[in-house]
């Protein structure tokens, strides 16, 4: 474990009771759930046990359910699926970069985000589409229910995972299999009402393809997410005790930093923060030689050489950016190291 | 005072500004970085400093 205790980055590795289960996991999951064999009944009550699992704790219908080998793939299922050729898409400025993607081929409108983090939906029309983001992935900050909203809602849950109920009118919704420390590739699909979807994949059917996920890492995901959930109760209140110390750190400790949105308005376990006259990609070198691997959203870290459009949407600062992930098992100490770190790197920097 | 900041990148032309505030009253900031606009308009909220836009990669920042 020793390594991980420095890890502040948004992957993880696969949860221990997920890797536990891994090797049976595929001795007992290798049949095609489709099929009539032994083997494949056997599979297709896998899969079934998996599907109420996921259910359970995602609030939805086991019917409700497709999984998918790519989680990006849910984005384009998800919302060209519910427009229609007089829908605008409507999302918000911090919405995931495959929502600008399928907003591009389509009549759309992007609404601003204000400083807090939150966008302002418009009530629309019935075959308007709203991408709507239960929890931005980059600063962790809650968005408000749409309720005023009268069209489709596609529901990117893939930041909050089974931390937030989908809003009350959701058509169409996306959860990745990350969030809950479960294995890559692997995407939870729902469609509330078929009627109203369209699969915009070529197809025969409604059905989207059924087998081509892997149904070992499925159910490995179910049992990661039955696990994580558990230990995330059980450590909300102290996430949120060292999400609030580290914001005083930052403040008190270190100074002319910019911190992204309120406490009480972001999943505990995510933080982003910007600090003034400091280049983020030598500060995340720097802590990484000293065993702290941190995420960094400045235009130095990406590969495109722009800011973070979530940052500068919401008008914070875009360089010195640094974003941490408190994993469920990190212990207090680890913080208080990491922060001592930080404030000798960034002191050594600004002057 | 004129700040060629031109063909530097974040967070340099912020860095080189608050120095040369430091003397000046007034700078006036030549920047291409696709971060200097955000980061000036953070900057400016953060210090209680004030910029406007003169035209493209020129601004006018003043020290209040």
């Amino acid at each position: 474990m020793g390594s991980v205790t420095g890890n502040f980055q948004s992957e993880s590795p696969l949860h221990p009771a997920a890797t536990a289960f891994l090797v049976e996991a595929f001795q007992r999951g290798w049949s095609d759930p489709e099929k009539r064999h032994a083997g494949s009944r056997k599979a297709a009550i896998l899969l079934n046990e998996a599907k109420e699992n996921f259910a359970g704790h995602l609030g939805i219908r086991r019917e409700q359910i497709e999984i998918l080998s790519d989680t990006a793939l849910g984005f384009h299922l998800g919302l060209t699926g519910l427009l229609q050729s007089d829908s605008t898409l409507y999302y918000p400025a911090i919405a995931r970069s495959e929502v600008f993607a399928v907003a591009d081929g389509h009549s759309s409108h992007k609404l601003p985000t204000d400083s807090s983090g939150q966008s302002t939906p418009p009530s629309g029309s019935e075959s308007d589409v709203l991408a709507w983001q239960l929890a931005n992935g980059e600063t962790g900050i809650r968005a408000a229910h749409p309720t005023e909203f009268k069209g489709r809602i596609f529901a990117d849950a893939t930041a909050s995972g089974a931390l937030l109920p989908l809003p009350e009118r959701w058509s169409s919704a996306l959860w990745s299999s990350r969030a809950w420390q479960g294995p890559a590739g692997l995407g939870i699909f729902a469609i509330a009402d078929r009627s109203i979807w369209r699969n915009p994949l070529p197809h025969f059917d409604q059905r989207i393809g059924s087998t081509d996920f892997s149904l070992p890492l499925a159910i490995a995901s179910a049992i990661a997410l039955d696990a994580w959930v558990r230990e995330y109760r059980e450590r909300e209140e102290s996430l949120h005790a060292i999400n609030v110390e580290i914001r005083n750190f930052l403040l008190t400790e270190i100074g002319q930093v910019d911190i992204a949105g309120s406490v009480d308005k972001t999943l505990p376990h995510l933080l982003s923060f910007s600090l003034l006259y400091v280049d983020a990609e030598m500060l995340a070198t720097e802590l990484d030689r000293r065993g702290f691997a941190v995420d960094s959203g400045s235009a130095c870290n990406s590969a495109n050489m722009e800011p973070s459009h979530v940052l500068s949407a919401m008008g914070l600062l875009t360089h010195g950016n640094i974003r941490v992930t408190l994993h469920n098992l990190l212990d207090r100490q680890s913080v208080l190291t990491f922060l001592q770190t930080l404030k000798a790197l960034v002191f050594d920097m600004r002057s | 005072m004129l700040l060629n900041c031109l063909g530097m990148r974040c967070p340099i032309p912020i860095i080189k500004l608050a120095a040369a505030l430091k003397e000046e009253a007034e700078v006036i900031l030549l920047s291409d970085d696709p971060a200097t606009l955000p980061d000036l308009t953070a900057w400016a909220r953060m210090t209680g400093n004030a910029y406007e836009i003169l035209s493209a990669e020129r601004y006018l920042v003043k020290r209040l």
